[in-house]
């Protein structure tokens, strides 16, 4: 019963700082706007209701949309849910990403195969080439002991800059103004599953079935219990005889590989060319989203679906009225702010536990009154206070 | 024909370029460095860097004064570090994950900020007028020493306070209580705290310096070196600085000698990038992959010293 409290609570204590981050939205868009009210209906209602003089309808094309747009950022919550688990601190998910969609573009080009066997190639090897780069600060951080965090973000600059170079100077359709590769071949794209324009492709199905698998890889086998106990407490999981080292670098190799795979398949199934011109956003986006998910892959789709739809309403607020579209990165920020902090609303939750033993004690009491040694359900429920 | 390369690259003007570019990232550096000592991450920097330089560019103008700007920017970057500092210290935020929230706000709080306080999208235009750029110095005696004087002289007040704050970080660190605090809670906050020192007191002083330091590395971005504020400015010097910290093994000198790397990487990227033949894109990479190997060469003389330590503590068993 206490565990069903604290679970309540640490449901209301997210909601209560997405309100909170939401608030401070609210401020800034009374602050800079001269039509708040038009600017707050789009960006909390606007994306899945179509206002029209005839009344307010529910907007099935712009919900999908915003399904469509979960797609890379599923892969790169995923992603940074398995590496911040084992505290490693790899920022490296921008340089995976971009690095697999380009990977799986160029074979999507250059590649001739059937179709249903060439999107898996392009995919996989996307994803391979995300696993291989996050080698680098994943061994680097093992063997030498270097910052995973620095080299990472270091990495995400050269990686953009190196395939930048290639994009222009090997790669690139000449007949085109804009620099882009050639087209990505039929054979190569992933459809969408309903053809309505939406982008709402197979990817989708990928991307939850991949949220199954993360899940299950976390909690029922040997490898994700180490990854996370490494992330608890990695002298204790040294000294229980785990090999630290390896599950550290396996713990970012499977950062990469997510994160490539989501590149690739964003890009397989949204464009029709390469044409990504600097890092493409999603890596951070996945930061935030495993900070909503608590770092638990189930979670993870619904943490994406809140910052797609947020995304959509920002952009929906700057295109009808005078609110910049940035503001997503304040509302960001502050979700980021409260949502981790720890100590936020701390009291209540003291406050529960301490019902929680009182009761439990009161409890003890009166069965030991009654002569009754049998104490029911105590330790469990102190065992659920703790968390 | 190399020799004529060299020539053209590495004369006077490069090398003063090298001391320009290297400013901002010293005076992130220099604020890492304090940080780090407190034991404190602050992976902050180079949000702090966009937004105090925006602040600097806009008090600058709306008080038609460098100066103003300027202090501004510094007390900008101060509010945004013990913003970090409150959430990490009091509210149990992971100190990681609240400089990313920060560098979110330079990223895009900025864009909307700009467009609140004066409708401008991206960057300040003309808002940063000639006479409100901080202004640049000739030293008199060594401005007339031939190469040396043009290398040294001519550059921004604050150029030269970058690399006059190395040694004051120095000083504060090794030669005042403070730093004495600031280095025990660092290494042992159990220790500090046993002799009656206030480690959170300490942490927010020295994230405070950082963020007062990278602020005016972001004064110096928009006031002096892009003149005027452009959204895509910092571009990661707030991480590089991050990098030239672990670099420098979190000493000032060794701090100010991997910026001085950065400086020359990047400067040389700028001069490369204009040749024929060359791509800028690859160039562009010089910096970040000196970084890199920075690193990398770091980890490996600690690893080998470690291990030599190691054999001559078994040599004496």
């Amino acid at each position: 019963m206490s565990d069903r409290r604290l679970l309540l609570f640490n449901l209301l204590r997210g909601l209560a700082a997405i309100l909170l981050a939401l608030a401070v939205a609210t401020i800034f868009i009374f602050l800079s706007s001269d039509e708040p009210l038009t600017a707050l209906k789009y960006l909390l209602v606007g994306p899945v209701v179509s206002f029209k003089a005839t009344g307010n309808v529910f907007n099935t094309v712009s919900f999908l949309t915003i399904l469509a747009a979960m797609i890379p950022t599923i892969f790169s919550g995923l992603a940074v849910c398995v590496m911040f688990s084992a505290n490693q601190f790899n920022l490296g998910g921008e340089g995976a990403i971009m690095l697999g969609g380009f990977v799986g573009a160029l074979l999507g080009i250059y590649l001739h195969l059937n179709t249903g066997l060439h999107q898996v190639v392009c995919v996989l090897a996307g994803a391979i080439a995300g696993g291989l780069i996050m080698l680098i600060p994943a061994v680097l951080k093992v063997k030498l002991g270097a910052s995973e965090m620095v080299t990472s973000l270091m990495m995400n600059y050269v990686v953009m800059f190196v395939i930048l170079h290639f994009l222009n100077f090997v790669f690139a359709d000449r007949t085109k103004g804009a620099t882009q590769t050639f087209p990505i071949l039929e054979t190569a794209k992933i459809p969408e599953i309903v053809a309505n324009g939406t982008k709402l492709t197979w990817g989708f199905v990928v991307a939850l079935v991949f949220v199954v698998i993360i899940a299950l890889f976390m909690y029922r086998t040997k490898w994700g219990y180490a990854i996370r106990m490494i992330g608890i407490n990695q002298s204790f999981a040294q000294y229980s005889g785990m090999q630290v080292g390896a599950v550290i670098i396996l713990s970012q190799v499977i950062g990469g590989l997510l994160s490539g795979m989501g590149g690739s398949i964003e890009v397989l199934g949204r464009y029709n060319t390469f044409l990504w011109r600097e890092l493409p956003g999603y890596g951070w986006l996945g930061i935030t989203i495993a900070i909503l998910a608590k770092n638990n892959p189930i979670f993870v789709p619904f943490a994406a679906f809140f910052i797609a739809y947020l995304n959509k309403g920002c952009d929906l607020m700057a295109t009808y009225s005078d609110v910049p579209s940035e503001m997503i990165d304040i509302i960001q920020a502050a979700i980021f702010l409260f949502f981790a902090a720890e100590q936020f609303l701390a009291k209540y939750r003291q406050k529960i536990v301490v019902r929680n033993a009182q009761r439990d004690l009161a409890l003890q009491e009166a069965y030991a009154d009654q002569g009754d040694l049998a104490l029911p359900n105590v330790a469990g429920s102190q065992g659920g206070s703790i968390s | 024909m190399i020799g004529d390369l060299l020539l053209s690259i590495f004369n006077t003007d490069f090398l003063f370029s090298v001391i320009r570019i290297t400013a901002p990232i010293l005076f992130a550096a220099m604020g890492a460095v304090i940080a780090e000592k407190a034991g404190v991450v602050n992976i902050g920097l180079e949000g702090i860097m966009m937004i105090s330089a925006l602040f600097g560019a806009l008090i600058g103008y709306w008080t038609q004064s460098w100066l103003v700007g300027v202090l501004g920017a510094v007390v900008v970057g101060i509010l945004l570090a013990l913003l970090i500092g409150f959430f990490a210290f009091k509210m149990k935020t992971d100190i990681i994950l609240g400089g990313i929230a920060v560098n979110m706000l330079g990223a895009g709080g900025t864009i909307f900020l700009l467009y609140m306080f004066t409708g401008m999208k991206g960057n300040t235009g003309a808002l940063v007028t000639r006479d409100l750029l901080i202004p640049t110095v000739n030293i008199p005696l060594v401005q007339s020493i031939p190469f040396l004087g043009q290398v040294l002289s001519g550059h921004s007040v604050l150029t030269y306070l970058a690399f006059l704050f190395v040694w004051l970080i120095w000083v504060i660190l090794y030669k005042t209580p403070l730093g004495l605090n600031i280095r025990a809670v660092g290494e042992n906050p159990n220790a500090a705290t046993s002799i009656g020192v206030s480690v959170e007191k300490i942490q927010y002083i020295a994230i405070a310096f950082s963020g007062a330091l990278a602020g005016l590395g972001g004064a110096f971005m928009s006031m002096y070196y892009s003149q005027g504020w452009n959204s895509g400015m910092v571009a990661g010097r707030g991480f590089i600085a991050l990098a030239a910290q672990a670099m420098g093994r979190g000493e000032p000198l060794g701090t100010m000698l991997s910026s001085l790397l950065f400086g020359f990487a990047q400067a040389l990227r700028t001069k490369v990038s204009g040749m024929q033949g060359v791509s800028s894109y690859l160039v562009s990479v010089i910096p970040y992959l000196v970084t890199i190997i920075g690193l990398v060469l770091y980890a490996i003389s600690t690893m080998n010293k470690l291990k030599k330590r190691q054999v001559a503590a078994k040599g004496a068993e």
